[in-house]
């Protein structure tokens, strides 16, 4: 049963995937790259780090946008069908969306084992200057860690109707007009900005899209 | 005679327009079932309900001696169903298709599914987006069947289909039944169809069974009677009358009956008048005067 979901959703998503990969592997090698571009005979720790630190921005990207495919592919096809497949099956409705998620989790370790392979190969085909390290597996794991939550997040948000999606989308607006209107009336209840601060610092999920994503490091 | 399907009390609304009332379905276990009526009587939501794809607002459901919703998992794994809408991945090939749809069903038969997708003549590399209507029709028929269901809930499962195809579906379904002893549901307007191959029968409109009887008793039962001398009150008549229509005083009045028998000439010497003709109607007329009947304002 595993298997046919993961193999459907694989060939829904194989494109996609493929892309997502070949960037995994490319972003960390690029960045050490360009970093040698910089300084291409003597790399200056310095200027390796602000060239490194420029590239940082791309892995919660892709990160994201990986969490985004895993998840839509995991319920477009269901969605087009209005359900009455999955719903046919005798199977209960939890354990096919644990199936469907589980097999898009599966989905997502190829993009973070390219990552780390590009990691490791940029970290061992460059000099690194004294006192600086390359973390290539630290760096996948915060990357995989960070692809995971990206993909809960929009596989709940994809599971939903689109009636669901617009109630979310609905309310989050609802909430921001409510913010900007207090603001222009003087009224001091930054809610919006709150909630996205929690969201974004610890102990909030998207902790890990923020600071600094950096290949190699002092 | 146990009953493979039985809803007791059945309630479900949709919008403002459209319900479910007080469905009392009872398919005895064996019969080819027809469910009967016009597009947008209420086959396809019930069949949903069945299936649990919908949320009843009242009443109860039994499929197979298991209660749905609650039973859902246990029900589908012996329910082969044929949607009136093509449900299959339509990215997938017929051999991927099978392949998946197998691994859900622990009675999947597969070496019996690729002898039916041989029959029925199925590239298995072809893709379900590219089929045509009738590869699909088949191929919707062929899932159901390898799955060895005890019960086949088919929702228009001929409907565009070319005479050919159609023939071939149902000796496929009748086939398996015949071997099988499994229970058919199959729901559909093209009366004709159902005529051939259904033992019992149901007819909705407007969300509600307007009538559920064996089909011998549905063919032999609605007759047109040519009536003379006929009064205006029919009193307490051992039949239903279904539609009355004034005639010319040598042909007389033309009523549409169900529940005739010959005995019941006697009612009509009683009441002063006299049937010089009894006709039988095809199921075509027979439901289209039982919709008729059923529409009629009650006074």
């Amino acid at each position: 049963m595993f298997r046919q979901m993961l193999y459907t959703q694989l060939k829904w998503s194989l494109i996609a995937l493929a892309a997502l990969v070949v960037a995994g592997f490319a972003i960390p090698v690029l960045s050490v790259q360009r970093a040698g571009i910089v300084q291409p005979a003597t790399w200056d720790a310095a200027v390796l780090l602000t060239a490194i630190r420029g590239w940082g921005v791309a892995y919660p990207i892709l990160a994201g946008a990986v969490g985004l495919v895993a998840a839509l592919t995991a319920w477009s096809h269901d969605h087009r069908g209005n359900h009455v497949y999955a719903l046919s099956l005798p199977v209960a409705r939890w354990k096919y969306a644990v199936l469907r998620f589980a097999a898009g989790g599966v989905l997502i370790l190829p993009v973070v084992v390219a990552l780390w392979v590009g990691g490791l190969a940029a970290g061992s085909a460059s000099t690194i200057p004294n006192g600086l390290h390359a973390y290539p597996t630290a760096l996948a794991l915060r990357f995989g860690l960070a692809t995971f939550v990206a993909y809960a997040a929009f596989f709940a948000i994809a599971s939903g109707t689109s009636r669901t999606a617009a109630w979310v989308l609905g309310v989050i607006g609802a909430l921001a007009v409510v913010q900007i209107v207090l603001s222009a009336a003087g009224v001091h209840a930054a809610f919006l900005p709150d909630a996205l601060e929690r969201l974004y610092t610890w102990p909030g999920p998207f902790e890990l899209f923020t600071g600094q994503w950096m290949l190699i490091n002092v | 005679m146990s009953n493979a399907i039985e809803t007791h009390g059945l309630r479900y609304r949709a919008g403002k327009t459209f319900e479910i009332r007080d469905l009392a379905l009872n398919v005895p276990t064996g019969a080819v079932y027809g469910f009967l009526g016009p597009n947008g009587s209420g086959k396809t939501t019930t069949i949903r309900l069945l299936l649990g794809m919908l949320r009843r607002v009242g009443g109860t459901i039994r499929v197979l001696d298991g209660s749905v919703p609650r039973d859902i998992v246990h029900v589908l794994a012996r329910v082969g169903y044929v949607p009136e809408r093509p449900h299959l991945y339509p990215s997938l090939t017929v051999a991927e298709a099978l392949r998946f749809h197998g691994a859900f069903f622990s009675r999947w038969d597969g070496h019996w599914a690729d002898e039916l997708r041989s029959g029925f003549g199925l590239d298995q590399d072809a893709k379900l987006s590219r089929l045509s209507k009738g590869e699909m029709g088949k191929l919707l028929v062929l899932v159901a069947l390898a799955q060895r269901p005890d019960l086949l809930i088919l929702d228009e499962p001929t409907d565009g289909l070319d005479p050919v195809v159609r023939r071939d579906v149902l000796a496929a379904v009748l086939e398996y039944v015949s071997t099988a002893r499994a229970t058919v549901f199959i729901s559909s307007h093209l009366v004709h169809e159902l005529e051939r191959i259904c033992d019992w029968v149901g007819v909705m409109d407007h969300g509600q069974l307007v009538a559920e009887l064996p089909m011998q008793t549905f063919k032999n039962g609605i007759k047109r009677l040519r009536v003379r001398n006929a009064p205006a009150d029919i009193g307490d008549a051992p039949f239903v009358l279904l539609a009355r229509e004034p005639g010319n005083g040598v042909a007389g009045e033309s009523w549409v009956v169900r529940g005739w028998d010959a005995s019941m000439h006697e009612y009509f010497t009683a009441i002063g008048a006299a049937v010089h003709a009894v006709d039988d109607l095809d199921l075509e007329d027979g439901f289209v005067e039982l919709l008729r009947a059923s529409r009629a304002p009650t006074a």
